[in-house]
């Protein structure tokens, strides 16, 4: 049946142009330079049932070729810059500076002691305060951060895992004290515990309290901050550790049913809490299998919401994600040559329909970004979306014999690894293991050797080497603020009443025994400035630590 | 040289990164090393107690957090007051060149920064424990200074014009190299020397350099002892050389030539002017 005449693609045109009527595309029609009018998207010439069910339209399950029946002709992605470095204050400004050239959301890259909830004078934070993001110790620290920035306008994003429910009851109180009701805050917490133990390395807790308070936040939010994504599952750092492209989608969707299935578990309804699952996936080098693998990515999804979870609010079908470029491919040599890999791994990124995207700076191998860099990295999103066009048809790939053979491919492998992570009993089980772990492992190694036998070409690494390497501008953080910080921490444990502080941590830590939600708790410890070494201290006691 | 290299593998601090850390485990073991990986999140102290306990030759550390001028000195410390210092210590990760330069005057021996190659660093390991333990000739100094700066000429006699009579330097006697197709003729200046070289005939490599890039800089010849262990070991660094055994040269004492391709074009050649009355016993 010719695709245009058939009941489907009628149906799918009438309720696309209701939703235009009501919020109209970017432009009224969409023209090539020479006035070519492009249409919303590109079908075949007839449609069968196996198109339907394995493809679809845009905006329709399962949903290969976008979640949005409009996708970039409608709104663009929103462009996402991680920042954060030194003090609360150097960060706001950096994050002012960066709304003000345009980008369109918050990205809070947090210090290492704040992701492993150590006070920033802790012994254990030797060195560490504020090198890889802002250091943040109680209320006061999370006040400066978002000092001056609307929280009912923009959408935040946390790279924060075991005590994302510390960091998130912050932003909540910090939302309140601005007038902003939690209902109203959007944004993404990380949450992603299982790929910490499988990639990342800044957990705290065993597995089973993790994925506990995962449920609670996943709960509370569902009630309270229904539009807070509450946990972005994270294929991205699987990939930098070494995986390559079908082992980051298999490891994530496996990592995902864990989480699903804990929520279910613990008596949510998947449609509840199933339309605020975030995922967050690695752009990286091989053009074509990076779109594939998106694309695949949201097909499965699709398919194992609906078949194997019975969800039934098309929201939980929908894989929504976030796109950052492989910064393991960025070089130290001729760090330039960054600029051309990142832009043409974003690329892919769109390609395959991110919803927001981060693009690396050029200097990420040597040092954390300048402003200079920073800023080029922002233009380079900038440039895909204004001037190259690829925005203004959907899925401008979709139909290619290749791509559409290599989505298929991908999802075939992935789905093999998912069977054997299921055989070994799920994610939990085969983190145990260290199943995943040693998968990875060998992956990089092998491209390692790959790389010195210039089996694969790394350009100015293995090969098109520069004579001389001129010397590139760093970065350097301020070390004097982490004193600054100490004292700061210091006064503010004088300052607050130490009566409340103690009761509130002394609830939590009942409440941790037993079995209610935490979120609660936390956010009253947090309102009362106990700090994110006392609050995970006190779960340290009842739930122990993760050795790796 | 069988004794079996121990080598400590750990991650100082709260850096999670470890994928470098195993690629290199995994390649020092592949190098015939027996390899410990401490994991993550280790502090300083627990690095050295480990370090004592499996009785390693090396440590080496990873840290990508930007914590390393903190956390590395502390290791080296803590050694010191284990009276450990001659477990080696080497380190990488994302390292500006200037803190990998503070860090190795504080005594770490060497810092990898990324891009190196995994050869380079099991080569690098291996010759600085034996070295260490006095199984090996020392090789990892720098060279000692530079020998001779060679430069090409169409004619010696033309080419003294200007070093003898405006630069008022002296030419030591010219020698033929017939083996090379040069004739060769040092000119000394203070604690080095010209060397320059003028083709024989159209086969010699000189006269091929002139048709190519014209008169001027040829080469740079570094002073360094045993030549013939120090190319080895830049073999298994993984840098290729012209020279594969080391030769006499025009000035009677063995040199080797690297290939330019690993220096950034510049023609090195590596000689030991202290054997000279020996030259090569071949």
């Amino acid at each position: 049946m010719k695709t245009k005449e058939s009941s489907y693609y009628k149906e799918w045109t009438e309720k696309t142009e209701q939703e235009t009527t009501k919020k109209p595309e970017r432009q009224d029609g969409f023209k090539t330079s020479s006035n070519i009018p492009l249409e919303r998207v590109y079908v075949p010439e007839n449609i069968t049932e196996t198109y339907k069910e394995e493809i679809g339209l845009p905006g329709e399950y399962p949903y290969t070729r976008g979640i949005r029946r409009t996708m970039y002709r409608g709104r663009h992605w929103t462009m996402r810059q991680y920042a954060g470095f030194g003090s609360a204050k150097e960060t706001n400004t950096r994050f002012r500076y960066l709304l003000d050239q345009g980008q369109t959301g918050l990205s809070v890259a947090f210090d290492l002691p704040t992701q492993i909830g150590y006070d920033s004078d802790d012994g254990m934070a030797l060195g560490e305060v504020g090198k890889v993001g802002v250091a943040i110790d109680s209320l006061e620290d999370m006040e400066q951060l978002l000092d001056g920035i609307a929280l009912d306008k923009v959408s935040t994003s946390m790279t924060i895992n075991a005590p994302a429910a510390v960091l998130l009851a912050m932003y909540m109180v910090v939302a309140e004290k601005q007038g902003v009701p939690p209902e109203k805050i959007q944004g993404t917490i990380q949450n992603d515990i299982l790929k910490e133990y499988i990639a990342r390395g800044t957990y705290i807790y065993p597995p089973k309290p993790s994925m506990r308070l995962i449920t609670d936040i996943f709960s509370y939010c569902a009630e309270h901050a229904p539009k807070f994504n509450t946990i972005s599952i994270s294929g991205y750092h699987i990939r930098e550790a070494g995986s390559n492209a079908v082992q980051e989608l298999a490891f994530t969707i496996a990592n995902a049913k864990a989480y699903v299935e804990a929520a279910i578990e613990s008596g949510l309804d998947v449609d509840i809490f199933a339309p605020r699952l975030a995922f967050f996936f690695n752009g990286h080098n091989h053009f074509f299998e990076e779109v594939a693998k998106f694309r695949a990515a949201r097909r499965m999804w699709a398919k194992i919401m609906k078949e194997e979870y019975g969800a039934k609010n098309e929201k939980s079908w929908q894989l929504r994600f976030h796109t950052q470029v492989a910064g393991s491919t960025l070089t130290a040599q001729q760090p330039d040559n960054n600029i051309v890999r990142v832009a043409l791994q974003a690329l892919a990124a769109v390609m395959g329909g991110t919803q927001s995207l981060h693009t690396n700076a050029k200097d990420e191998a040597l040092a954390l970004p300048t402003e200079d860099s920073a800023r080029i990295a922002l233009r380079t999103q900038q440039i895909i979306a204004n001037e190259t066009g690829v925005a203004d048809t959907i899925d401008p790939l979709g139909g290619s014999y290749y791509v559409e053979a290599l989505t298929d491919e991908m999802e075939a492998e992935a789905i093999k690894y998912i069977k054997e992570i299921e055989n070994r009993g799920g994610a939990v089980a085969a983190v145990d293991q260290q199943y995943m772990q040693r998968e990875i492992r060998r992956t990089a190694y092998e491209t390692q050797k790959k790389i010195e036998n210039e089996e694969e070409i790394v350009v100015g690494v293995n090969k098109y080497r520069l004579e001389e390497e001129p010397e590139p501008e760093l970065l350097e953080v301020n070390e004097s603020f982490v004193n600054e910080q100490h004292d700061r921490l210091q006064a503010i444990r004088k300052k607050r009443d130490s009566v409340k502080v103690k009761k509130a941590l002394e609830e939590l830590k009942f409440q941790a025994e037993g079995n209610g939600n935490l979120m609660p708790y936390i956010k009253e410890a947090v309102r009362e400035y106990a700090t994110i070494g006392e609050i995970c201290n006190t779960l340290r006691d009842v739930f122990g630590e993760y050795q790796g | 040289m069988n004794k079996k290299i121990r080598v400590l593998i750990a991650k100082p601090g709260l850096d999670g990164h470890d994928r470098g850390a195993l690629v290199i485990a995994q390649a020092l073991r592949d190098a015939g090393m027996e390899v410990i990986y401490t994991g993550l999140r280790q502090s300083p102290k627990q690095i050295v107690r480990a370090a004592l306990q499996e009785d390693v030759d090396a440590i080496g550390l990873s840290c990508l957090s930007g914590a390393h001028n903190v956390l590395f000195p502390e290791v080296l410390r803590l050694l010191k007051e284990e009276k450990a210092e001659d477990i080696i210590v080497f380190g990488g990760g994302v390292i500006p060149y200037h803190d990998a330069v503070a860090l190795e005057e504080k005594g770490i021996k060497k810092i990898f920064t990324p891009g190196t190659s995994t050869k380079a660093v099991a080569a690098f390991v291996e010759q600085a424990v034996y070295e260490n333990l006095g199984l090996k000739k020392e090789l990892l100094q720098p060279p000692t200074g530079v020998d001779h700066i060679g430069i090409a000429v169409h004619s010696i006699e033309q080419a003294m014009t200007f070093y003898g009579d405006h630069l008022h330097l002296k030419a030591e006697a010219t020698v033929e190299v017939p083996s090379e197709g040069v004739r060769v003729a040092f000119v000394p200046v203070g604690n080095t020397k010209l060397e320059l070289l003028e083709p024989l005939n159209e086969e010699s490599p000189v006269a091929a350099f002139l048709k190519k890039r014209g008169e001027g800089i040829h080469h740079v010849a570094f002073s360094t002892g045993s030549l013939e262990e120090r190319l080895e070991q830049l073999k298994k660094e993984g840098i290729p050389v012209i020279t594969d055994k080391p030769k006499t040269g025009a000035g009677g004492y063995p040199i080797a030539f690297l290939h330019p391709k690993a220096s950034n074009g510049v023609l090195v050649e590596l000689c030991d002017p202290k054997q000279k009355e020996e030259g090569v016993k071949s």
